[in-house]
């Protein structure tokens, strides 16, 4: 690219660009960074060779720079001298060396860790880097304090892990032509790879005209951009799904051939839940033209029952879609409307509408790479706002009912499985499980504890053999460790690359108590945040720009490598976060076991000849290298060229990789799991098994309220919260070119409700309020929008930051999380999906209480942008 | 010789501001000044509630008013049609802030440059090596990127715009994008009864 | 909602109108001192009033350059406002100020010295002088207007009055100060000269009331932004300043102390009414402007 001496602007003065992977969120988009001669990093775009987000970055991506010269970066490590914590407690940071850093950090963890290595909770949750995220394995402790995958995808992974084999699920952007977005901003604002899914949805919706359908208590920007939105209660996505099952099931609007080829709804299912089998445990179907039962694989089979009662060696049975027919039953939408408020005629019409779009009716078909597969060009997109209820399992598999009944599993133009990191490019992630079903794989995220009486982790996920982490059971159980029989006591923590004080559930007090309970708490990260305040000792990281990586995050059309390489010397002395790990872990005495946890956590134990040597602490850039080679056998200096790997998903990968496999329509494994931990959890006489929620375990979804409906009706609004692109996946917040865009957005800069709710209630925008759910309390500045669903409040990400006096992001007045309940009953029993939604109710104030009124507070910065009486002056 | 234009497909914009970030990336812009920004207009009774996202950028109106108040001659018009402002000759008067339709002209202060992005009275070495364009008072705008445009780029804020909803290109040229777009799709400027002339149109 | 029920959005993303505040006080003292200081220089001059036509020039001028710079971005460059004269009116207004100086001081120096008849000078040299410092004040009694008005982005100022407007304010503001100064002391040596001068104020009253109540006709029945600045100045965020400093003080006040052939101390209460109504109005006219939303869906 040309350069001019005299250029002004920042891409095209004299310099170089290095490809490389954006970290402004989990995923990776990769990137172009422009550093001047004078090795000043002065531009950052989308690298136009990738052809997931095809030269395009978002907000945050944009703004990467002011994170790199964030002037409170940390310049060194840093020992605590205050041994008062708070959240505004100056912890009096005394700079210390490496070496001494190393010292006392190692010291502390030994002496823990020696005693008992469950004493030990970690939280650390870069996505991009599972070399870090298990280092916790290498002493076998399955603590997590962390809240990644918790609210968005505590229950959404497991699920995805059963119906596709993968870990997430989108649409499929290049032949969908009716998109369904329910709780999420897929495409628009939020979820995989936002810049990439943008561009991909964007250009389906224009250059094919695909209809997009937003369900939402909110209207959200994939509202606005839809052509319809329906508003719906908070925490009543379930049940609309369910009410548009029976309408699909109840008037023929199935693809029943999808059914009966490739799922296992004609399956026998008896009275007690399980399939039928027979010795040899291979189970029956019902031919209902010879009006027999015989065994799944019968060739001799001439038409697969789906409904009907049976009877087999005298067991009432009956097909498992049979099943899920009389559940629909109680959901028809007349039913469900008393429960989300979406009339039931808009329920009907879009089960119809639905059902033509997936074009079953012609049984449409289209050809890909020479194979000829079904298109079902209709599909239900889904994500957190949907699926962050107690019963998450049901709940994710009841949206996954309405694809099924389209037939557009994994199909063209429907609703994918999209796997995380493939690690190798012929990595298939599907195997075939009994009966000719695929194995389902719900542990997408590492392997997980066994069961274990006493408990073997803190937050019980000894007892969520299917779930992901549900780190706000921490803090119940610290409340009352001999309740739950817990025999040890955690008191050192290592955080890297997480920020749990901010991102968990339950009321910040708490949370700071539970700190406070910790011996020694050792940080490593970028920038002062809510969880720095309590750090013992920080040890600060490379940030993107100055280390190496190369990964591969969920990227919904595209599969392969994106590699990070330094454009810059480091600023500061940091160290990379392997470095930090390797260091403790030969100082711990753990080198080895470390490495072979590397070995298996990134995939190189499939190809033996790259796994790393297990007596060496190796670089961010060896591990770097050796991912690459595991992917597609090219060196480093082939990644530092093109910076990444990355083409359009494999299509035998990507559209139907279980071709002649059935999927699991009806999951049988519920019944297992919970009658196996049922037995283990009696034959321990685990003390808190009443409190476990065995009817959370089911093998189809059914319409059961979550408990949050079931709250004291003086709490009479639901709560609900939201981000957008400038501001999901990561922190933003404290970056100056965010917040010269977030605080300047109507929806991010107040307390949101619907005005006739507000006139209601006797208030108006700009009243300051008191926000009180059965859990926790939040102060806040009302705002109104004809966009909010009557009985809802809706709290930005924006407006959850917690004072600390040294952290960039301003404050709001408290944290929505602080309203959410942290119990087991608001756990899903199956996944430990908690609830992310609240039931509140709102108080007018006068005044802020005193505690907020010191100190810049967004609503500060918004009354300056804002005021009429002062416009455009600068 | 070409005459750009631009053109805004608000069907696909979805008010990301990813473009003014974009922007101040490659512009090095102070604190709270702004050579783009996305606005958003929310409209309608619940349910049936409506909202557009409105990019909004210096128009290069061919009918300039903003070159045709400015008394020292900074503000001019190149002769592809973009209009610049010369930071060496802006006496920071603001007549052209004040005959500007669009209210896209804005003045940087002194304040602007020292207290620095991040408020803190240091400037990082990304502003150090940016400032340096601008004359503290002086009022600007965007300049569709010249430099870019001479080197035969996109303006930033075209090339990072997740959904392709800024469209840039020779107006002059009747098959460029943005020429076939207006035609197509029934471009329209922007406050037309300003008789601006506006090179910068709209796309429901 | 019509366009002109949007909110004033400030300096958020939201569509609506946005306050012009480029233009702002500082700006509004330099409209003000040059305006009032040519328009006091006219009506000395007018009357033979030597230090009425001194001090116009030093208001007029020199107050004026002072709390332009002020108001200036780049203040060192200032001198490249004259530049443009082609097309810009702050060219313009420069090469007014020019002649303005250039002849006024001649005026003032011939007049003082009597240099015409001490050199020998040709008589129409006098006459000469006179009409370039007419030229000179007129031109800065009105050019603010016309620069104001030169573009119609903002609509409360793009109509023909503002330099009209200017006019005669200035005009209303230099017969009041040029009363005031001169009341007992120059224009009580000529017969007559205060009842001309009375006569001249009420006139240039009327003609204030004409022209507000035209600026505002026209702005309540202009595009969506004047209709704000209509709503702005008559009913809500300055209708209290626009009533009380610009009708009260500006001229109801004037109007009537001329009216009853006033002596000295209320004159001195006439002249500090229309200052402050002048004033007033500079101020309030940049304040009350505002840019029109760029574009709105709402029906």
């Amino acid at each position: 690219m040309a350069t001019n001496p005299d250029a002004v602007h920042n891409s095209i003065k004299p310099g170089k660009w290095v490809r490389s992977t954006c970290k402004m969120c989990l995923h990776s988009c990769t990137n172009l960074i422009h550093v001047t001669d004078d090795g000043v990093v002065n531009k950052i775009e989308g690298d136009p060779t990738n052809p997931s987000n095809q030269g395009k970055l978002c907000p945050k991506g944009n703004s990467a720079i002011m994170r790199h010269y964030d002037p409170k970066r940390f310049k060194q490590p840093l020992k605590r001298t205050n041994p008062e914590k708070g959240p505004n407690i100056d912890p009096m940071w005394e700079p210390i060396s490496w070496d001494e850093a190393f010292e006392i950090t190692a010291r502390e963890l030994k002496k823990s860790i020696d005693e008992d290595p469950r004493k030990l909770l970690p939280s650390i949750e870069d996505f991009q880097k599972m070399n870090t995220w298990a280092w916790p394995l290498t002493f076998g402790n399955f603590n997590c304090f962390q809240s990644a995958g918790t609210m968005c995808g505590g229950a959404y992974h497991p699920v995805n892990g059963y119906i596709h084999s993968a870990f997430a699920a989108a649409n499929d952007a290049k032949h969908c032509m009716y998109w369904i977005n329910d709780g999420t901003g897929d495409g628009f604002s939020s979820h995989l790879h936002a810049a990439a899914q943008s561009k991909w949805v964007a250009d389906a919706r224009m250059d094919r005209g695909m209809r997009c359908v937003t369900i939402e208590p909110r209207f959200s920007i994939s509202a606005a951009k839809s052509e319809e939105w329906v508003p719906i209660l908070p925490a009543t996505d379930r049940q609309f799904a369910l009410g548009l099952c029976h309408e699909m099931v109840n008037n023929g609007l199935v693809d029943y051939k999808f059914m009966r080829k490739d799922t296992n709804a004609p399956y026998l299912v008896g009275e007690d839940g399980y399939f039928i089998r027979n010795n040899e445990d291979k189970i029956f179907v019902w031919d209902s033209v010879e009006n027999c039962a015989k065994l799944w694989d019968d060739p001799s089979i001439k038409k697969l029952a789906l409904e009907g009662t049976f009877d087999v060696d005298g067991k009432e049975c009956k097909p498992a879609f049979q099943r899920f027919k009389d559940i629909l039953e109680e959901c028809s939408p007349e039913a469900m409307e008393k429960i989300t408020t979406v009339p039931a005629e808009t329920t009907r019409r879009l089960a119809r509408e639905l059902y033509d779009a997936a074009e079953i009716a012609k049984d449409s078909t289209i050809e890909i790479d020479g194979r000829v597969m079904p298109l079902r060009p209709a599909a239900y997109n889904y994500y957190r706002g949907a699926q962050g209820h107690k019963m998450g399992f049901q709940t994710n598999h009841a949206f996954k009912m309405v694809n099924f009944m389209l037939g557009n599993i994994d199909t063209p133009g429907g609703h994918m499985g999209v796997t995380l990191d493939d690690q190798m490019i012929d990595n298939g992630h599907i195997q075939p499980g009994e009966n000719g079903m695929i194995l389902p794989t719900p542990h997408q995220l590492g392997p997980v504890p066994p069961f274990s009486y006493p408990p073997n982790t803190f937050h019980l996920m000894d007892y969520f053999p299917v779930g992901v982490n549900p780190p706000h059971l921490n803090l119940k159980v610290w409340e009352d460790p001999s309740k739950y029989g817990i025999d040890f006591k955690p008191d050192v923590m290592v955080i890297c690359h997480s920020n749990p004080l901010w991102a968990m559930q339950g009321p910040r007090n708490k949370w700071f108590e539970f700190m406070r309970s910790m011996r020694f708490i050792v940080v490593s990260d970028l920038i002062p945040t809510e969880t720095t305040m309590w750090a013992d000792v920080i040890l600060p990281s490379h940030d993107v720009l100055e280390s190496w990586n190369n990964t591969m995050i969920e990227p919904p059309h595209t599969e392969g490598y994106c590699f990070r390489q330094p454009v810059v010397e480091p600023l500061y002395d940091t160290k990379s976060e392997e470095e930090i790990f390797y260091e403790l872990s030969e100082r711990l005495g753990v080198l080895e076991q470390y490495n072979e946890v590397v070995n298996m956590a990134i995939g190189l134990v499939n190809k033996p000849e790259l796994m790393l040597e297990t007596n060496v602490k190796h670089t961010d850039r060896e591990i770097a290298r050796r991912r690459g080679l595991l992917w597609n056998g090219k060196d480093i200096d082939w990644y530092m060229e093109h910076g990444h790997a990355v083409t359009e998903r494999r299509s035998d990968k990507w559209y139907r990789p279980w071709e002649g496999l059935r999927l699991h329509f009806y999951i049988e494994d519920m019944l297992v799991q919970r009658d196996g931990l049922k037995k283990k959890m009696e034959d321990a006489n685990v003390p808190f098994i009443d409190e476990w929620q065995w009817n959370d375990y089911s093998p189809l979804p059914t319409a059961t309220l979550d408990p949050v409906h079931n709250e004291p009706e003086e709490y009479d609004m639901y709560g609900m919260f939201y981000k957008d692109i400038q501001l999901n996946f990561g922190e933003s917040l404290s970056n100056p070119w965010i917040q010269d865009i977030v605080y300047r957005d109507p929806v991010h800069i107040a307390l949101m409700l619907n005005p006739a709710t507000a006139e209601k209630k006797g208030l108006k925008a700009l009243d300051i309020v008191k926000v009180e759910s059965p859990h926790g309390v939040l102060f806040g500045r009302i705002g109104t929008s004809e966009g909010m669903h009557p009985g809802a409040l809706g709290v930005s990400n924006a407006l959850s930051r917690i004072k600390t006096g040294q952290m960039g992001a301003p404050h709001a007045g408290g944290h929505f999380n602080d309203l959410l309940p942290y119990d087991l009953l608001n756990t899903d029993a199956v996944t430990g999906q908690p609830e992310t939604v609240c039931r509140l109710k709102i108080t007018k104030l006068d005044d802020w209480p005193q505690g907020l009124k010191d100190g810049k507070s967004v609503y500060d910065i918004v009354d300056e942008i804002g005021q009429p009486g002062k416009g455009r002056t600068h | 010789m070409a005459r750009w234009g631009m053109v805004f497909d608000m069907k696909r914009c979805i008010g990301c501001n990813a473009c003014v970030v974009g922007c101040k990336q490659e512009n090095s812009l102070p604190d709270g000044v702004f050579f783009t920004k996305t606005l958003s207009e929310e409209y309608g009774v619940f349910p049936s509630v409506n909202r557009v996202y409105i990019p909004t950028l210096c128009n290069h109106c061919e009918d300039a008013p903003c070159e045709k108040v400015c008394p020292s001659g900074a503000t001019y018009t190149r002769d592809d049609g973009i209009v610049m402002v010369d930071s060496d000759k802006c006496i920071g008067c603001g007549a052209c802030a004040v005959a500007c339709p669009y209210d896209q002209r804005t003045q940087l202060s002194a304040d602007n440059f020292k207290s620095g992005l991040f408020g803190d009275g240091e400037l990082t070495p990304f502003e150090e090596q940016g400032y340096a364009r601008y004359e503290p008072g002086m009022v600007t705008k965007c300049d569709f990127c010249s430099g870019r445009v001479d080197a035969g780029l996109d303006p930033a804020c075209v090339v990072t715009c997740p959904t392709d909803a800024r469209i840039f290109g020779d107006l002059d040229d009747p098959d460029s994008k943005p020429s076939k777009l207006i035609r197509e799709r029934g471009g329209r400027a922007p406050l037309p009864e300003k008789n601006t002339k506006p090179k910068v149109y709209y796309i429901d | 909602m019509a366009v002109r029920d949007l909110p004033i959005v400030g300096d958020s993303f939201n569509v609506g109108f946005r306050f012009q505040r480029y233009w702002d006080t500082p700006m509004a003292n330099a409209f003000f001192s040059c305006e009032a200081g040519a328009g006091l220089f006219f009506v000395s001059m007018f009357v033979g009033y030597i230090p009425g036509m001194i001090l116009g020039i030093v208001a007029g001028v020199g107050l004026k350059a002072f709390f332009h710079l002020t108001h200036m971005g780049v203040p060192f460059r200032s001198w490249r406002a004259a530049i443009r004269p082609d097309r810009s009116w702050t060219s313009r207004g420069v090469l007014g100020i020019a002649v303005l100086v250039v002849f006024g001081v001649a005026h003032i120096v011939i007049q003082q010295y009597g240099l015409v008849a001490a050199w020998g000078l040709p008589g129409f040299v006098t006459d000469l002088v006179i009409f370039g410092a007419g030229v000179g004040a007129v031109s800065c009694m009105c050019y603010q207007g016309f620069a104001m008005s030169h573009s119609n982005a903002i609509s409360l100022w793009s109509t023909g009055l503002m330099p009209v407007s200017s006019f005669v304010y200035a005009l209303t503001s230099g017969v009041l100060l040029t009363l005031a100064l001169a009341f007992n002391g120059h224009l009580a040596e000529q017969a007559g000269l205060r009842e001309i001068l009375v006569t001249a104020g009420l006139f240039s009253c009327f003609a204030l009331v004409a022209v507000l109540l035209s600026l505002l006709h026209a702005s309540r029945h202009g595009s969506p932004g004047a209709q704000k600045s209509f709503d702005l100045l008559t009913k809500s965020l300055y209708a209290k300043w626009f009533y009380s400093l610009i009708w009260v003080a500006g001229i109801v006040v004037p109007v009537l102390v001329l009216w009853l052939a006033p002596g000295y101390t209320l004159v001195l209460v006439a002249a500090l009414g229309a200052l402050i109504g002048h004033y007033a109005f500079r101020v309030l006219i940049f304040k009350a402007g505002v840019f029109e939303p760029i574009m709105s869906f709402r029906p």
